[in-house]
């Protein structure tokens, strides 16, 4: 019975290839935009709630003092406080995006613990004025820089005085464990930014600080506390946590994860609508040999079967094939998109969710003409091949 | 007397036509002795193959008793008559009615899942029943790439692999050349004589019907004489 499973078919090799293909590209893309939507809520998921992060409550854009930092550390709960200014430049051309950080150097690692360095990179960092460190995706993007030791950078809100890039030497390479933190980042030293720039201007503001708490602080206390400290100006803040912060960044995207789910609904609709119409022209054209197999002796149940089972090999054959794809391009999709979606990866929920979804098509496109089969009279299928 | 096979009290069938009610086969009785090769002839729309559907537990009677290999079948639901048809009749159709994705051997093969013989006896069976109709030869053609009268034999060695007590025929050479005719004949009369097959052909065509040992003739839904080529229980 198996055979005749495989050899119908066979016997349409390009209607059952197309729609095995359809069938592979759809969960592919299933596998592809349920990632997206679980990488960016594993971002969310791994924020802290214990890590604070203080910004302007204009906007993000807007900067804040740097006199904020010693009031803020002294606020009873605060660990460690470490600066953030978005550098936004770019290395060689525009189309090199990533982001830059100008943070302080000393309280990093005390504030973000999942960054991970060895120690001569860590005591590069602290040691030298123009250090820089990167994540290991950007090091292996721009393999040069390893090569090199230098990372040239042009400041496109922040010109060098000296009107060429800014100069960084590579400490090294950090790699994050956190699906919140990428590794497509570069940090480098505050001294060096706020220095050369007050070298011939204005000192530049703080983009936002992001404070470690002690264990068992009372966190709602202290964002009432901070955003109560700046009321009166010279710039009003807002505090909030670390996940809260994300979050908005997150609500920023406004609503993709739902965009994405109807992406992937349509996509759902439309192969099991040609799965569905393959199968009806292969339950219509067997509808003889039905009526065959049931004077033979095949029950009901078994012509049933006989649809069903060629439905699921088919997709699930199909939908093999584009789970496999999708695991095999895991890596260099999370590279392509890096940028956009960092530590992108595929859940194994994920993959059992594609599986399930392959059976659902089959059993769905299989049930009608299933159906119908076990419904052939077979004296009159015997009747109507005309001869 | 031989013990009867197929036996037939006041069997009716009816069909809906419209508004009207054709009464295919009206009160029919029958009886056929077990090993005997029967010719069933009349005239187009006389309700043979009607009849050999029901005998063949193809279709379903609306009324009266059908007793065939032992088993009233009228009783039977429709899984358990799929089950009696399995090991109890071999089908041989007009138009041959093979699986056109299958090889000879695979069409041979179909009917042989239903048993519970291993993969490799079903296999030697297939060949055993191919070899018997002359077609050891062509086990791995498909239907396409056979003529019609291999076809038809490749369908009588499907009839007869799981050694079933009867053999139902509707015009199996009503497709066929003279030549591929006689070599069909000639298959049917020794099923019947070295294997003791009972062995119910329908058919026009009275040369066919000679080769039978008795012919019965239907009319309009009813039994109409019997002639007997060899006499009823004489050794055969
Ligand atoms: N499903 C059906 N619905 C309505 N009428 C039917 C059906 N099947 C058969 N009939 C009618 O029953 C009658 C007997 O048909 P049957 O096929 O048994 O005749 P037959 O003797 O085999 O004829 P032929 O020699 O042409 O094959 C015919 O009048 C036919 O039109
Ligand atoms: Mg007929």
């Amino acid at each position: 019975m198996f055979k005749l499973v495989v050899q119908n078919l066979l016997s349409h090799p390009i209607r059952s290839l197309i729609t095995a293909v359809s069938v592979a590209v759809a969960l592919f893309l299933i596998c592809l935009l349920t990632s997206i939507v679980t990488t960016l809520q594993s971002g969310l998921a791994a924020a802290s709630a214990t890590r604070l992060v203080v910004m302007s409550s204009i906007s993000l854009f807007v900067d804040i003092p740097l006199s904020y930092q010693e009031r803020i550390a002294k606020v009873d709960g605060i660990e460690n406080i470490v600066k953030w200014q978005w550098f936004g430049g770019y290395y060689k051309d525009q189309k090199n995006f990533f982001a830059q950080f100008a943070v302080d150097p000393e309280r990093m690692w005390a504030v973000y613990p999942e960054v991970k360095v060895d120690e001569a990179t860590k005591q590069k960092f602290l040691t030298q004025r123009n250090a820089c460190i990167v994540g290991w995706q950007l090091a292996a993007e721009f393999p040069e820089w390893l090569e090199t030791g230098k990372v040239p950078i042009t400041g496109a809100l922040f010109p060098h005085p000296s009107g060429e890039a800014w100069q960084f030497d590579l400490a090294g390479v950090y790699r994050s464990e956190a699906a919140n933190f990428d590794n497509r980042t570069m940090f480098f030293r505050w001294d060096l930014f706020e220095e050369t720039l007050k070298s011939t201007g204005d000192a530049p503001g703080v983009g936002v600080y992001v404070m470690s708490v002690e264990p068992g602080a009372d966190i709602e206390r202290m964002k009432a506390e901070i955003e109560g400290m700046f009321e009166n100006g010279p710039a009003t803040v807002r505090c909030d946590t670390e996940s809260e912060f994300t979050r908005q960044f997150i609500s920023m995207l406004g609503d993709i994860p739902m965009f994405l789910g109807w992406i992937g609904a349509g996509v759902l609709v439309a192969i099991l609508l040609g799965a569905i119409n393959a199968m009806l022209m292969a339950g219509r054209e067997q509808t003889h040999d039905v009526g065959i197999l049931k004077a033979l002796g095949f029950t009901n149940s078994a012509a049933f079967g006989l649809l069903i089972a060629q439905s699921l090999v088919l997709c699930l054959f199909g939908g093999a094939l584009g789970i496999g794809l999708a695991a095999a391009l895991e890596a260099p999709i999370a590279l392509a998109i890096g940028s956009a979606f960092p530590g992108f990866f595929i859940a194994d929920s994920t993959y059992i969710q594609a599986a399930l979804v392959s059976l659902g098509v089959g059993l769905a496109a299989g049930a009608v003409p299933a159906w119908n089969a076990l419904r052939v009279n077979c004296v009159e299928a015997l009747r109507a091949k005309g001869a | 007397m031989a013990e009867s096979m197929i036996r037939v009290r006041k069997l009716t069938k009816r069909y809906q036509r419209g508004g009207e009610t054709l009464t295919v086969l009206d009160k029919l009785d029958l009886e056929m002795e077990e090993g005997r090769f029967y010719a069933l002839m009349g005239p187009s729309g006389s309700g043979k193959t009607t009849l050999l559907n029901l005998v063949g537990g193809l279709d379903t009677a609306d009324d009266g008793e059908l007793i065939v290999a032992g088993e009233n079948i009228a009783e039977l639901s429709a899984d358990e008559l799929a089950h009696w048809r399995a090991a109890n009749v071999g089908f041989v159709f007009q138009g041959f009615n093979l699986i056109g994705v299958l090889t000879a051997r695979e069409n041979v093969e179909l009917p042989l899942k239903l048993t519970p013989l291993s993969s490799s006896q079903r296999r030697q069976q297939a060949e055993t029943a191919l070899k018997l109709v002359g077609l050891g030869d062509r086990m791995d053609h498909r239907p396409r790439q056979l003529s019609g009268g291999q076809e038809q034999r490749v369908a009588i060695a499907r009839a007869i692999a799981t050694d079933p007590k009867v053999i139902l025929a509707d015009e199996p050479t009503g497709d066929l050349d003279r030549k591929s005719a006689e070599q069909v004949l000639d298959l049917l009369v020794r099923l019947n004589r070295e294997f003791k097959k009972t062995i119910l052909m329908v058919t026009h065509d009275p040369a066919a019907a000679e080769r039978a040992q008795s012919i019965v003739h239907l009319d309009k839904g009813q039994l109409g004489r019997i002639e007997h080529n060899q006499p009823v229980g004489a050794a055969r």
